[in-house]
């Protein structure tokens, strides 16, 4: 559970690894796996419409489109879910995107990509559906997310002592440096959270 | 054989050109090879059939005999009486030995079997041999193995009048990803290619799902989410798993399992009537085994038995001397198995909890395998589940072959127009997977039960001040002991001078939805924001047996001087 933290990167990066990873199954772009091993979106299943053929150079122009849609998504709206939503819609909503975006059902030369965005299907989804750890998302939506702890990081920390409780004093003396960074970047203007949090991760580990 | 409909079927979707250059037009057979049983189904079309062999058999014995010149298994083979298995000739509970070592205790308890299963106790494999006009001849469990699904590809293919290439296979939850490379080594050498494989349950489970979509379609009910535990015992291993199910997908939220079985409540019940049978037979000597399979058949059948009546009456003469003359009731057939029964109930009891699930969230409860029939097992499944329904209409024996059968159809790409094929299993790994850091701690990276296909990354540092390189050495399992883990590989990666926890030692582990595991590696300084030499990518195991005491070289080797600590990540 520790390592959620995996919807990262700068938009910049973003581009950079979309292309390889497109027309490869496996690679995984050098300068940008460590913070951005999420960040290419399949594009949304175009329904029947996709087209079979696709010259190369059109098909990754659509995937920067959605993807650039993409990385700004909420969980709810990776589960394609409005926020007042209950569990068991929750859970609904999970089935049927997992039915959409599991790379079982991937077309067989897109598989990369469905099992990126399945990947943040199901970290929407295990936030959302506890239900502490969506109030926390929910809170850290609605305040426009001013602390550098996402609802993640928190739940994590509380989660963590079960298995980690040696690492416990290690955290504790980074969290003053992790709050001290946090202070820093408070405004951030009209982004959204998954967007503020990618710059957040991306800032500060540019820091190191 | 012309064109199957199936193919019509799914040329009419949408991606009908992706799947005709797919590299799997055919439909994928479904396999259960079992310790002591073993089975083949397929989707014929429009529902899932079991194949027979020669014999009008669906159900098979899983073992190969040594008689003759030509080996011959238990899907063509005639045996004129069970003894015959117990002969020496035969080789069985392969799936017990397979991947194992000879430290294992699983590979000690079958040194009682009527072969001859001889270990050195330094961590190799063991070796195993067959009784051939009075020579042991050595033969290894991926042989026998191989053997064995050689036979069930041309029965197939006979039946299916059609190359068979592509299977699915189920394999216990127990089984160490190690193993699972011998198993499809197994179905290359058989010239099968392993499009899946899975874990026995999430068969059940997928099953369950089908079986629960159709009923939603006929009672146009809401079709809201249903969680159901299945537990599956056979003669070799015990698993548990936990799946939430809506709409055609089965989704495991966890797995356990053990190497526990039927054979285990056997040997218990052989010694009960022979107390000092072990040690008698260890001999290995023509007699002995003669006695051995009488002893074995005998227990066989009392345990049988006493699934349907409360005591039974044990005669045997073992042909030595000694003579069994025993009543054995049920009670105490439970107290000579008390231990199975533990591990039994504690699997379901650690499966639920990490399920986060009570008993009472259970909608259904699903009881099969082999050892189903026994009824103490029924009574602790119902007494954890606090149900009293446990038939769910499945066939005990055929549900993990059926449910691989539709895996086998979905993978192939099979469509069909009932809609009975809109299935999807999301798996979930039944082990932590992780590294070596921290001293000698086993430190995961990704826990059991993580949805997958899965990503996840933890970041370490050096011990040491200029460590210019580290081991990361790769394990899987939950035992709280490093070694008590199993060894996926190691591999070292190179550092920059600098002083300790200074570098930025970043492992990610990836699984995707084969089940393929790669343990990526790469390294950055302070002030660099690329890593700064190449990544190393990584796929797992790499060890070419399962040998714990690789780790033990490597520690002789290195000692702590390649070692890593954890690293709070850094937001």
């Amino acid at each position: 559970m520790r390592c959620h933290g995996m919807v990262s990167g700068s938009d910049s990066r973003f581009y950079l690894c979309t292309k390889p990873t497109f027309f490869t199954t496996r690679s995984i772009p050098d300068s940008s796996y460590f913070r951005v091993p999420l960040n290419i979106q399949p594009p949304k299943p175009v329904s029947s419409t996709r087209p079979r053929v696709v010259p190369l150079k059109a098909k990754a122009t659509i995937a920067d489109g959605f993807v650039t849609e993409a990385t700004e998504m909420s969980f709810y709206e990776l589960l394609g879910i409005p926020e007042s939503v209950s569990l068991p819609e929750i859970k609904q909503a999970y089935k049927q995107q997992a039915r959409k975006y599991h790379p079982d059902v991937s077309p067989p030369d897109r598989v990369e990509e469905y099992t990126r965005r399945f990947i943040m299907v199901q970290e929407a989804y295990e936030t959302l559906s506890d239900p502490s750890r969506r109030a926390l998302y929910d809170r850290d939506m609605a305040r426009g997310l001013h602390l550098a702890f996402s609802a993640r990081k928190r739940y994590q920390d509380d989660e963590g002592m079960e298995y980690r409780s040696e690492w416990k004093n290690r955290w504790q003396s980074q969290l003053s440096e992790l709050k001290r960074r946090s202070m820093n970047k408070s405004s951030r203007g009209n982004m959204s959270w998954g967007a503020r949090m990618r710059r957040q991760m991306n800032d500060s580990s540019a820091e190191l | 054989m012309a064109e199957p409909a199936y193919t019509v079927t799914s040329d009419s979707e949408t991606n009908g050109e992706e799947k005709s250059s797919s590299a799997f037009p055919e439909t994928a057979i479904g396999i259960d090879i079992g310790t002591s049983q073993c089975s083949i189904a397929v989707w014929n079309g429009s529902q899932v059939e079991l194949l027979k062999n020669t014999r009008n058999q669906k159900i098979m014995r899983s073992y190969v005999t040594f008689k003759d010149e030509t080996p011959s298994g238990g899907v063509s083979n005639q045996l004129s009486h069970e003894h015959e298995i117990f002969s020496g000739a035969a080789i069985f509970n392969m799936k017990r030995l397979i991947g194992r070592v000879d430290t294992d205790p699983v590979v000690h308890a079958s040194k009682s079997l009527p072969f001859l299963v001889q270990t050195l106790d330094i961590g190799v494999r063991p070796f195993i041999a067959a009784l051939v006009n009075n020579v042991w001849r050595s033969t290894t469990p991926e042989e026998v193995l191989a053997i064995f699904l050689v036979e069930l590809r041309a029965m197939a293919e006979v039946r299916l009048k059609r190359p068979i290439r592509n299977v699915v296979l189920t394999l216990p939850v127990s089984f160490s990803r190690f193993q699972l490379t011998r198993i499809e080594r197994c179905c290359a050498m058989a010239g099968l290619h392993v499009l899946r494989l899975m874990p026995e349950p999430t068969a059940v489970a997928l099953l369950y799902a089908q079986q629960q979509q159709q009923t939603v379609h006929e009672n146009m009910g809401s079709g809201s989410e249903q969680i159901a535990l299945i537990f599956n015992m056979g003669a070799g291993y015990c698993d548990v798993a936990v799946t939430a199910t809506a709409g055609g997908v089965s989704q495991i939220k966890s797995l356990s399992g053990s190497a526990i079985g039927g054979e285990d409540i056997l040997q218990n019940m052989m010694r009960h009537l022979l107390p000092n049978s072990e040690s008698l037979f260890l001999k290995h000597g023509i007699s002995e085994i003669k006695s051995m399979a009488l002893l074995r058949v005998a227990a066989q059948d009392a345990i049988h038995k006493l699934s349907s009546q409360p005591s039974v009456q044990v005669d045997v003469d073992l042909g030595n001397g000694s003579k069994i003359c025993k009543v054995v009731d049920r009670e105490e057939f439970e107290e000579v198995n008390q231990k199975v029964f533990e591990k039994c109930e504690s699997l379901i009891i650690q499966c639920m909890q990490d399920a986060k699930v009570e008993a009472e969230d259970l909608s259904d409860v699903i009881l099969v395998g082999g050892c189903s029939y026994i009824p103490k097992i029924r009574n602790l499944v119902m007494g954890i589940c606090k149900t009293q329904d446990i038939s769910m209409g499945m066939n005990p024996l055929e549900a993990a072959v059926c449910g691989a059968a539709l895996e086998g159809a979905v993978a192939s790409g099979i469509s069909d127009p009932f809609g009975n094929l809109d299935l999807l299993t999301i798996q979930a790994t039944p082990m932590s997977i992780g590294i070596q850091a921290d001293g000698k701690t086993f430190v995961p990276i990704i826990q059991r039960n993580t949805t997958i296909p899965a990503r996840k990354e933890l970041v370490f540092t050096t011990v040491h001040d200029n460590q210019t390189e580290a081991l990361i050495v790769v394990y899987e399992g939950d035992e709280k002991k490093l070694e008590e883990n199993n060894l996926l590989g190691y591999f070292k990666i190179g550092i920059p001078p600098a002083p300790k926890g200074i570098p930025e030692i970043n492992v990610c582990m990836d699984i995707d939805a084969s089940n393929v595991l790669r343990v990526l590696a790469g390294v950055i300084m302070p002030g660099t924001p690329h890593p700064v030499t190449p990544l190393m990518e990584v796929r797992m195991p790499t060890i070419d047996d399962g040998h714990g005491w690789c780790a033990e070289a490597l520690h002789r080797a290195y000692g702590s001087t390649r070692d890593l600590v954890t690293v709070q990540k850094k937001i």
